[in-house]
């Protein structure tokens, strides 16, 4: 079964758009 | 969404194969002021720099949700004039998702954007009609309406 692969910092996921050519999603959340 | 949606194998496979997806608590800072977060969840469609393209707030479920981010991701293409791009997933979100609440949205945006293209006024105008027929109770159809003149 799948899973989201969340990174938890937005520098690394900025970088790794970059790289990849993708955008990113940016899920800010409250776990309550 | 971390309860139903994000679990939901359909959403994780179209996340990781199409986003990088980062998830942040809604009060670290800087970011939440950068982005003004008021509320949550409060998720943000970024191109590589960080600028925002797109923003959902509060619950989607797996069938919506799918949809919100194909057009969040052809927004950014779309604002950094990657037409081509930006029209295949307005394509894939008109052809998928016909039902849901995105799709007058990604209507508009791909007669916008296969009028940028081509630069004929019928890009705009095909569009019109169809948001007329097929959704004439959104707003996007009203947004449309001067097209309908030309």
């Amino acid at each position: 079964m799948a899973e989201v692969k969340w990174i938890k910092d937005l520098e690394s996921a900025l970088s790794l758009a970059k790289s990849e050519n993708r955008p990113v999603l940016l899920d800010f959340f409250n776990p309550g | 969404m971390g309860a139903v949606t994000y679990p939901d194998s359909k959403v994780a496979q179209f996340i990781n194969s199409r986003i990088i997806p980062v998830q942040l608590l809604h009060d670290v800072q800087p970011y939440a002021s950068d982005y003004n977060v008021k509320w949550t969840p409060t998720i943000i469609i970024l191109d590589e720099t960080g600028k925002e393209h797109h923003r959902i707030i509060g619950f989607l479920p797996p069938d919506e949700f799918i949809p919100a981010l194909l057009l969040g991701i052809a927004k950014t293409a779309f604002d950094r004039d990657e037409l081509d791009g930006a029209e295949a997933d307005l394509d894939r979100l008109l052809k998928g998702y016909p039902k849901s609440s995105a799709a007058p949205e990604a209507l508009y945006l791909s007669g916008v954007a296969r009028f940028k293209v081509g630069h004929k006024p019928e890009a705009l105008k095909a569009a019109f009609e169809r948001l007329k027929q097929e959704y004439p109770s959104s707003e996007w159809a009203k947004r449309a309406m001067p097209y309908g003149l030309l």
